[in-house]
């Protein structure tokens, strides 16, 4: 189960952060996706040297912690997308799926003329579109 | 580039650790002799365990040479020759912590730590230095294990004093086997271990001779191989001597060569053990005595260990590990491969190795359980210490955490030093070195080490300055806040508290939680804090607007909030332009106000200057919030204060304890403070004023509020971006914030003095409808006349400006009609809705006499009305520098509905030119009763009356809440026929006509309509109801006149004399048709059909409207077979052959358009009779 997706500008501002659990943990999740960026740092600045994963926006899996797995992934302008997921067995090829129709989702919300570039996103529409590809995860793969 | 692994960190700490171990068992008397000093017996030998400049030759299993420069003993009591209790050890560690927590104490009070200088203090050595005594006893804690012999005595050390009887048998007492270790007892160790004897002597208790005798007798005692020695003196000095341990040393080398040869038998003695397969493995592993082949190559392993031969060391590792494994002794097994990646470290061989070694042990003792932990922790700091000092510090950091167990203190200190390895990692892990932090504070907190949790807490913080992790932020702060006050450092907590107030983003409970626990700790300091940045209330500087008073003065804090243009436009045709106005008294001015001083703003000594600053909260509601304003002034001019104190503060305000000058009598202005309260979410606007009272120049410098009685909140306008919204028409330049904030104080002789509210007695409530006198009561104080008053009101519809002769007046009795007299041609100066009104010439307002004006108020329509009413006045005293000034004034009025009044006008069937008029009157109150007094109409030579007499209308005389009711009169046209030069005429002047509505004796007169002012707000009511038909010679306008019957008890409701008018305008008396027309005839006619009967008809035309009109008139006419009638134009059928139909006969002559030009009959205005006669009668089918 995703317990938490996040948006985090270039300036490792968060602009979105939404956690999917009941329990009152966000706390605890702002904490997992604020020390990710450390990982998602050491991604960048130390790419492996095989040549498809140069322009890869999929960072994978970032770190395990005891009870989640935290999978990154960048945008061309370096706006990070961070999944905190309870799920033990992840196929990467779902994440990659899910942050791809994540990312279409950002462009969108971004895209709207009213929103301030590099501020909090706001809109519902995004919100609620987030949560519909949230509950679709890993879903498609099931079936 | 190497390092010798011996000098790095784990290598030294790997030589002190790992090294013989002497048991040490001593007389009581021994320790007597050595607590002179202070000390105990070890520890007086401690100085001489470790060796640092020796160089014994040494050689290695395969024979090659090498040396040995620095040893260490570890010398130990043989009570504490043990695995020491856990809860002891647990004990130390809080100490040491605690300890620790104590010295940092004056670190916590000074500022929060900055990044950069954490990354400095940590690459410069290992941050606090109490870690590596904390670790340190962390290993500590499991030494004495049965299961690893590098703790293990290798030799014995028996003490006795030359004070002892019989030293000698001491020695054998001392090793009695009751009193030794458990290890050497239960077999894990070899009880016969090397013995040396030592004889204390101090030379106070004596000459050293009996010493020396002992000895020499110890020497003889064949059972006591070795020497003693001689007794220390006072001074601990060097009895011990290099050659006595190098003697040591030897013996201990001889063992270990013995178990060297050993080894090598049981080379052999393990594969023979292997086949005898007798032993079932029990995991306890306690199968395993000294004896045991197992256990005697692990001694063999950590003597060559601790003699730094490793690779035979290894080799016994490798050998042994294996028979471990196979025999599943896990914890054994763990031991070994502990040792193997030690080994691994110091040959500085196969780093992999080394740390797959490590890691295996610690996996190995982690999934023992609780009776692994303690090693777990011990193999994963030597692990820790590795990657240290390989640089791999991320991996440290990793393996901290790994370390962790459920004991929060220890993992407090785990996640720590976790953090700081991320810190150390290149580039830097920020993030994650805050994250432990984090963590590490709150296990401190479990724990009760507050001041730890501070100091974690503060570290972090550095981390997140700067970012918008708010959510982060506030848990951080807040913390820390909350411990500062736990430690009773209150000034520190609410610093940090501050910091989360503006918590937006979180949700009610935790803002309300937040504000809750900042209050406390505030109120528990016991002082009122002044606090540059406080975030609360959020104040919306932006939105500062400054309304001060020059050429205007204010009546009422909402009239200063109003618009200006709005003023703007209402004074405009009143007052002179500005710029002229402004240019000419400053250049006037211009001797006496200093340059610098000519771009500031000018205001009144005396008046109030306004500011309104809107201010938000969050979703908490903020009580009390007291504000006011700091100023700074600078007297320029001194002129002597005779203002008398005014506060303006708000209702309930509480007490003031700020130290502003607002009581003593030489402040240079008057500040108020407003007090507030916000709701959740609440915007509010605060009005703030301060009063100069001396010329000068005054200057404001920022707002301080009170939050909640205890906290005290600075602004400063200068330290940020003012977008300060000067309410001013003239001034378009730009000026700098900070101008704009500097006034010039001038002082003015003649401020217009007003009673609050100056018009009186102005309800709140209305109905709609009401007709009410007001006073203007205005007066001025100084001995300058104020002369040319002008006043404009916004809405004339509402309020009308009086006659001076209305004050001695009554009302409503003035508007009476006098019965005698006819009407009164006062009618209503059509124009002055618009105008502005010009007071007299000759008024002047000087003196203590107030000036009265009255006013006359109708609420014309339901709903809430704004009045603004502006004055202008003129200085008398020509000198002054303002030489006009307005007085502002504006009111709320809320209109209430009263009656709803409906008038349907049709013609009468009976008789032309009159009509029935029909009134509906609805009472919308819910509780009012109203008496209906007189119904008026006003038009064109219309004559209402009543139908019936009013009794028989309404009986009550009165209508009550939620009644309706109908009445009908009769409209009359009282006009005379007369021609069209007439009719021009009558327009100008409409003609009043009034019908009681209440019986003739009831007292009431009739009011007369067309004195003002009734009739001027019927005028403003003809022209607010403007319709199509203006002009309309038939409109008709109604004017019900009422009143309530009773005293209203609502206090918004004033009492005063009143009556409510409701007027009806253009209600036209026109039907749909232009043209009127009446038939008259006789209603039965006998006729015997014996010859031509002729009826006489009567057709009244009538033209109501003004033009003319071209007539034809059709009849019809009925077909005998048919019994239809069918439809002959009269005229053209008024041919003398036709026999049947209409037939215009008698008349003809007289009215010839009728016959001979039957379409350019012209009809202006008047009937026409036209006489038709009825031929025949068909006769009816029978």
């Amino acid at each position: 189960m995703i317990v938490c997706v996040a948006v985090v500008g270039h300036q490792n501002n968060p602009l979105y952060i939404q956690s999917f659990t009941e329990a009152d943990d966000a706390l605890k999740l702002h904490h997992i996706v604020h020390c990710s960026l450390d990982v998602v740092d050491e991604r960048v600045n130390n790419p492996k040297k095989s040549g498809p994963t140069l322009n890869e926006t999929f960072l994978g899996l970032l770190y395990p912690t005891e009870n989640y797995k935290v999978y990154g992934y960048l945008t061309n302008t370096k706006v990070k997308f961070i999944l905190v997921t309870t799920d033990l067995d992840v196929r990467d090829a779902d994440v990659r799926n899910f942050f791809r129709r994540f990312h279409a989702a950002y462009v969108d919300a971004v895209s709207n003329p009213f929103h301030v570039p590099d501020k909090k996103i706001t809109s519902r529409t995004f919100a609620e579109r987030v949560s519909n590809i949230v509950k679709s995860f890993g879903l498609s793969s099931a079936g | 580039m190497t390092v010798d692994p011996a000098n790095t960190s784990l290598g030294r700490m790997l030589l002190e650790e790992i090294s013989p171990v002497v048991m040490v068992l001593s007389t009581p008397l021994v320790e007597e002799a050595c607590l002179k000093n202070g000390l105990s017996f070890l520890q007086m030998l401690n100085p001489f365990s470790s060796f640092n400049n020796i160089d014994v030759p040494e050689r290695t299993a395969s024979d090659q040479p090498y040396r040995l420069q620095k040893f260490k003993l570890r010398l130990y009591y043989a009570s504490d020759v043990k695995q020491p209790n856990l809860e002891v050890g647990k004990k130390k560690l809080k100490e040491i912590i605690t300890q620790a927590g104590e010295k940092d104490l004056s670190e916590l009070c000074s500022d929060a730590p900055q990044i950069s200088n954490a990354l400095v203090s940590s690459e410069s050595g290992n941050p606090p230095s109490w870690f590596q005594c904390f670790n340190k006893q962390l290993v500590h804690m499991v030494s004495f294990s049965d299961h690893e012999a590098f703790d293990h005595p290798v030799a014995c050390l028996l003490v006795a004093s030359s004070k002892d009887e019989q030293p000698i048998n001491r020695f054998v007492d001392l090793f009695n086997t009751n009193k030794l270790p458990s290890l050497l007892n239960d077999g894990a160790m070899d009880p016969k271990i090397l013995k040396d004897f030592l004889l204390v002597h101090d030379n106070q208790d004596g000459p050293p001779d009996r010493a020396t005798k002992l000895l020499a007798e110890m020497r003889k005692n064949p059972w006591a191989p070795y020497k003693s020695d001689a007794s220390p003196s006072q001074h601990l000095g060097c009895f011990l001597n290099v050659d006595d341990i190098s003697e040591k040393i030897r013996v201990l080398n001889q063992q270990v060569s013995a178990t060297r040869k050993g080894f090598r038998n049981q080379i052999k003695n393990l594969w023979w053990r292997k086949g005898k397969e007798d032993v079932v493995d029990s995991p306890t592993g306690s199968m395993y005595t000294f004896s045991s082949i197992e256990s005697q190559i692990r001694v063999s392993g950590d003597y060559a260990f601790m003699l730094r031969d490793y690779e035979l060391a290894l080799s016994n590792y490798r050998l042994i590990s294996t028979d471990y494994k196979l025999d599943k002794a896990w914890k054994r097994y763990a031991g070994v491969q502990e040792m193997t990646g030690l080994t691994y470290f110091l040959l500085d061989q196969s780093r992999k190795e080394a740390e797959y070694c490590l890691e295996n042990a610690f996996n190995t003792y982690s999934k023992l359980g609780s009776s692994g932990q303690q090693n777990a922790t011990r193999c994963g700091l030597w692990w820790i210490e590795m990657l240290k000092t390989r640089d791999q510090y991320k991996e440290a950091a990793i393996v901290y955490f790994r370390v962790c167990g459920e004991d929060p203190l220890p993992s407090a200190v785990m996640l720590e030093q976790a953090s700081y390895c991320y810190l150390l990692t290149k580039p830097s892990m920020l993030r994650k070195y805050g994250f432990h932090l984090v963590l590490a504070g709150d296990h401190y907190k479990k724990c009760d080490q507050i001041k730890h949790a501070i100091r974690t807490y503060r570290s972090a913080i550095s981390v997140l300055k700067g970012t918008k992790w708010n959510h982060i932020k506030d848990h951080v702060h807040f913390h820390i806040g909350q411990w500062y006050a736990s430690l009773e450092m209150y000034d520190v907590a609410v610093k940090h508290m501050l910091e989360v107030l503006a918590c937006s983003h979180q949700s009610k409970t935790t803002q309300e939680f937040f504000l809750r626990d900042f209050l406390q700790i505030v109120q528990k300091t016991g002082k009122t804090f002044e606090v540059m940045k406080l975030q609360l209330p959020v104040i919306n500087f932006s939105s500062l607007t400054i309304i001060f008073e020059d050429n205007r003065t204010y009546a009422s804090p909402s009239a200063a909030s109003t618009r200006e243009s709005l003023w703007h436009s209402l004074e405009e045709e009143m007052i002179p332009s500005f710029s002229t106005a402004r240019t000419n008294w400053l250049e006037l001015q211009s001797k006496l106000i200093p340059k610098k001083y000519r771009e500031s703003n000018v205001c009144v000594a005396g008046d109030i200057m306004l500011f309104g600053v809107s201010l938000s909260s969050f979703v908490v509601p903020l009580a009390a919030t007291s504000f006011c304003f700091g100023k700074k002034t600078d007297e320029w001019t001194p002129d002597g204060n005779k203002l008398s104190e005014e506060n303006d503060n708000d209702d309930n305000c509480e007490k003031l304890t700020t130290n502003m000058d607002i009581s003593s009598d030489n402040s240079l202005f008057i500040l108020s403070e407003v007090d507030c309260s916000l709701g959740a979410g609440e915007t509010i606007t605060v009005l703030l004023t301060v009063k100069p009272r001396v010329e000068g120049t005054l200057q404001i410098v920022g707002v301080r509020w009170k939050l909640s009685g205890s906290v005290v909140g600075f602004h400063n306008f200068q330290s940020n971006y003012v977008k300060k919204n000067v309410v001013k028409g003239s001034r378009k330049a730009k000026l700098s914030p900070n101008d704009n904030l500097k006034f010039m104080v001038i002082k003015v002789y003649a401020p217009l003095q007003y009673f609050t509210p100056p018009i009186q007695p102005l309800p709140e409530k209305l109905y709609a409808g009401t007709l009410q006198q007001l006073v203007l009561e205005l007066r001025n104080q100084s001995e300058f006349p104020v002369k040319n008053l002008k006043m404009k009101v916004s809405h004339s519809r509402f309020l009308n400006i009086g006659n001076r002769e209305n004050l001695t007046t009554q009302f409503p009795a003035c508007l009476e009609k006098e019965r005698d007299s006819g009407q009164s041609g006062a009618l209503a100066n059509s124009d002055m809705s618009h105008e502005v009104f010009l007071f007299p010439e000759d008024t002047l307002i000087q003196g203590e006499m107030p000036f009265l004006w009255p006013l006359w108020l109708r609420a014309a329509v339901p709903g809430y009305i704004s009045l603004y009413i502006s004055i202008y006045y003129e200085m008398g005293d020509i000198s002054s520098v303002i030489r006009y000034r307005t007085l502002r004034l504006h009111y709320n009025l809320q209109v209430l509905p009263s009656l709803d009044v409906y008038f349907q006008i049709s013609p009468s069937p009976l008789r032309l030119q009159q009509f029935l008029v029909r009134m509906d009157v609805v009472n919308r109150t819910s509780t009012e009763s109203f008496h209906l007094h007189q119904l008026s109409s006003l038009g064109n030579q219309w004559e209402i009356s009543l139908l019936q007499p009013p009794d028989s209308i309404f009986p009550l005389h009165s209508l009550k809440a939620g009644q309706g009711l109908s009445c009908f009169f009769m409209l009359k046209s009282c006009r005379k026929l007369s021609n069209s030069e007439d009719t021009i005429s009558s327009i100008s002047t409409p003609l009043a006509s009034d019908v009681r509505l209440v019986p003739q004796g009831s007292g009431d007169s009739v009011y007369d309509i067309t004195r003002s002012p009734l009739v001027d707000f019927h005028h403003c009511e003809r022209l607010q109801q403007e319709s199509s038909q203006q002009g309309d010679l038939n409109a008709i306008d109604f004017i019900l006149i009422s009143r309530t019957l009773k005293i209203n008890a609502d206090p918004g409701f004033c009492n005063a004399p009143h009556l409510i008018s409701h007027h009806s305008c253009h209600c036209s008396v026109a039907s749909a048709a232009p043209i009127s027309w009446l038939v008259e005839g006789p209603g039965t006619l006998h006729h015997n059909f014996s010859s031509f009967c002729e009826v006489k008809l009567k057709m009244t035309i009538y033209n109501s409207t003004g033009a003319t009109t071209f007539v034809r008139m059709k009849t019809f006419n009925s077909s005998s077979n048919v019994g239809r009638l069918t439809g002959v134009n009269a005229i053209q059928s008024a041919t003398p052959g036709n026999q049947a139909g209409w037939h215009d006969v008698s008349l003809v002559n007289e009215i010839k358009v009728a016959s001979n030009i039957p379409g350019t009959q012209h009809l202006i205005g008047k009937c026409l009779p036209v006489y038709l006669v009825w031929t025949k009668l068909h006769q009816c089918p029978t």
